[in-house]
């Protein structure tokens, strides 16, 4: 007899099934590696070997205390914050745009948007490397434009850094806020209007509210793709500037001491699931908004 | 109805080559329905839309309340529009969405309140302030719709076809409560839709449009019974069409075959549509005496609840004829099909 019961069991069962493969890469390439690293940030160090089992805190004390990595963790949060959010707001003038201009201005938008996905982070970084330095197309059409009188250099500055950052997390904000934006009727902003609301109030009462679920995700979306990129705000930034990503890359290649550049892999990833929960109690309180 | 409230002086409406908005003329006086009518594509939205300021005409000038508002936008216009879809504010509740016509133009608080929960009693929904849209069914959100538009107390309300979404028992019952409404509180409106119907029960007036013209503009029971030309009279109901020639005092349809029909003025010769409404056909198996008859053989017959339709072969012209179920005649019966000339109207 096929009991209610028995499809059920069936339906779970082909559930399962059709998750396997990639849970299973997941376990396998993910959870493994991520355990593999937990455990080495427990590990002794003793040059010149990269490390010796055991089971300590020192690197975690280290992680607390070191002014280094202090100033690089400073460094990342206030980079990646500012390009965040830069990216956020750009990326919703944008799509305002795309969602409230005839389709020709949504193909081109969508077009340019998708050009930083098509190249790899290497060849973007090239790319930079023709724009930003003193002899580089920027400094020519400042200069050609008259809004500076003499060439100037970018590369290797902070702005550099930020300005690399917000161009590579753009398209994600972009996309995740496209798709909220898409689902939004634009016949509430008539009927705003239309009861007596101006284009301002229409945006903070309407459009914002609306779509604040997006602002939201593709906040924290931007914030740890800027985290975690290492090689566009070292190639672009100045040697002063240290990221955590760099400090990884230091202490695991320069200093051969893996359990200290495991733990800040670890505190990076612990302060990213931080921001993701945080996040979630940011998001507005799921309506029935059918 | 001496002051107007809306008035469009040859209003144009016109994107590149393609005019939406013909040299509209119309004149809404303070406290009456006018109801623009069309098949889609007529007009009659694009006209509302003017009215309402979400387009701006490319010729002549609108009105509201003697001041003319070519190139207001739509939140500096004194109108309230209940649109099809409702366009509730799905993130706010009922007594949010209702309140905030009132809360932009600055009311007081507690006078809100007042007027949303007064407003909530008379569109029968008292207790659904605290209910979201999505959790209401469509004919409750556009009572829901219709509340946030007049509790704003507007000089003039537009309607953009807010029953066609519903079904039809809805439908018929909202529009019995809008009626009921205008008769209460006296509001002016233009109300646009495509259904007959709706127009001749909801109307002071009803303009006809057609390819961003007005056809004609009259009460209900005119254009109904005097309709101003072909457009009006096929738009407003059924009807059955005889092609025919006139020739020599004799009228033949389009095989040839003489028919037996009389015109109060005659035709004068050449080709002509002839129409009448299926309602006005009677049935009889025995020849009556009455100008217009055919002999013709039921060729279908349809149940549509309150009345029987029976088409009706008769050489090779085709005819409706609505008719009670006590006729019962079947498929195949041969019958004939009579009228009286004033129900027959001819255009050429």
């Amino acid at each position: 007899m096929t009991t209610a019961r028995g499809r059920r069991t069936g339906e779970a069962l082909g559930f399962w099934l059709l998750l396997a493969p990639s849970l299973l890469l997941l376990v396998l390439v993910f959870a493994t590696t991520v355990a593999g690293v937990v455990r080495m940030s427990f590990n002794g160090w003793t040059p010149p070997s990269f490390y010796v089992e055991d089971v300590v805190l020192d690197h975690y004390v280290r992680l607390a205390t070191d002014p280094l990595i202090r100033e690089a963790a400073l460094n990342t949060v206030v980079l990646a914050l500012q390009a965040a959010l830069t990216s956020v707001v750009l990326a919703y003038v944008m799509t305002l745009i795309v969602w409230l201009r005839p389709r020709r201005f949504r193909l081109l938008v969508i077009g340019l948007m998708l050009c930083p996905l098509l190249a790899s982070e290497i060849s973007i970084i090239f790319g930079w490397w023709l724009v930003l330095p003193r002899n580089g197309l920027l400094s020519y059409m400042l200069v050609g434009s008259g809004l500076v009188s003499e060439k100037i250099n970018l590369l290797y500055t902070e702005f550099a850094a930020f300005l690399g950052l917000v161009y590579a997390i753009l398209p994600y904000s972009f996309f995740i806020l496209l798709s909220v934006m898409d689902r939004q009727d634009r016949l509430l902003l008539e009927a705003s209007a239309d009861l007596g609301a101006s284009p301002l109030s229409t945006f903070r009462e309407v459009v914002l509210p609306l779509t604040w679920r997006g602002v939201v995700l593709a906040f924290s979306q931007a914030l740890i793709w800027a985290f975690g990129i290492y090689a566009t705000p070292s190639a672009l930034g100045p040697d002063t500037l240290w990221t955590m990503g760099q400090r990884i890359q230091e202490e695991m290649i320069g200093r051969a001491n893996w359990p200290l550049a495991s733990a800040i892999a670890v505190a990076m990833i612990a302060a990213i699931a931080l921001l993701l929960v945080l996040m979630r109690t940011m998001e507005p309180k799921e309506r029935a908004l059918g | 109805m001496s002051e107007s409230i809306l008035e469009l002086e040859r209003v144009r409406l016109q994107y590149g080559p393609v005019v939406a908005v013909d040299d509209v003329s119309v004149t809404v006086g303070k406290g009456e329905f006018v109801t623009l009518l069309g098949p889609s594509g007529s007009g009659k939205t694009s006209t509302l839309r003017l009215v309402g300021g979400f387009e701006h005409p490319t010729g002549g000038t609108i009105r509201i309340a003697g001041r003319p508002v070519n190139g207001l936008p739509a939140n500096r216009r004194d109108t309230a529009t209940i649109f099809q879809s409702g366009a509730l504010f799905p993130h706010k509740t009922v007594a949010e969405n209702i309140a905030y016509g009132l809360r932009m133009r600055k009311v007081p608080a507690a006078e809100i309140a007042r007027r949303v929960a007064e407003i909530l009693e008379i569109v029968a929904l008292p207790g659904f302030e605290h209910r979201y849209p999505a959790e209401m069914s469509g004919g409750q959100r556009q009572r829901v719709a219709l509340a946030r538009s007049l509790v704003v107390r507007p000089s003039l309300l537009l309607f953009d076809e807010p029953l066609s979404a519903l079904d039809l028992s809805l439908k018929l019952q909202l529009r019995a409560e809008i009626k009921r409404l205008h008769a209460e509180l006296g509001f002016s409106a233009v109300f646009v839709t495509h259904d007959q119907g709706e127009a001749l029960s909801l109307s002071d007036r009803v303009a006809v449009m057609a390819k961003g013209r007005i056809e004609q503009i009259d009460r209900p029971d005119t254009l109904y019974n005097s309709p101003a030309n072909e457009f009006v009279y096929t738009f407003m109901g059924e009807s059955n069409r005889l092609d025919v020639t006139a020739a020599g005092g004799a009228i033949r349809d389009l095989q040839g075959n003489l028919l037996p029909l009389s015109l109060e003025d005659g035709l004068a010769e050449g080709a002509w549509r002839l129409y009448l409404r299926p309602s006005r056909l009677s049935l009889s198996e025995h020849e009556p005496v009455r100008s217009n008859a055919l002999r013709c053989t039921v060729s279908m017959v349809e149940f549509l609840g309150e009345h029987f339709r029976y088409h009706l072969a008769c050489n090779g012209l085709r005819l409706m004829c609505d008719a009670s179920a006590k006729l019962g005649l079947a498929e195949g019966s041969e019958v004939v099909a009579s009228w009286s000339t004033a129900d027959m109207r001819a255009y050429r």
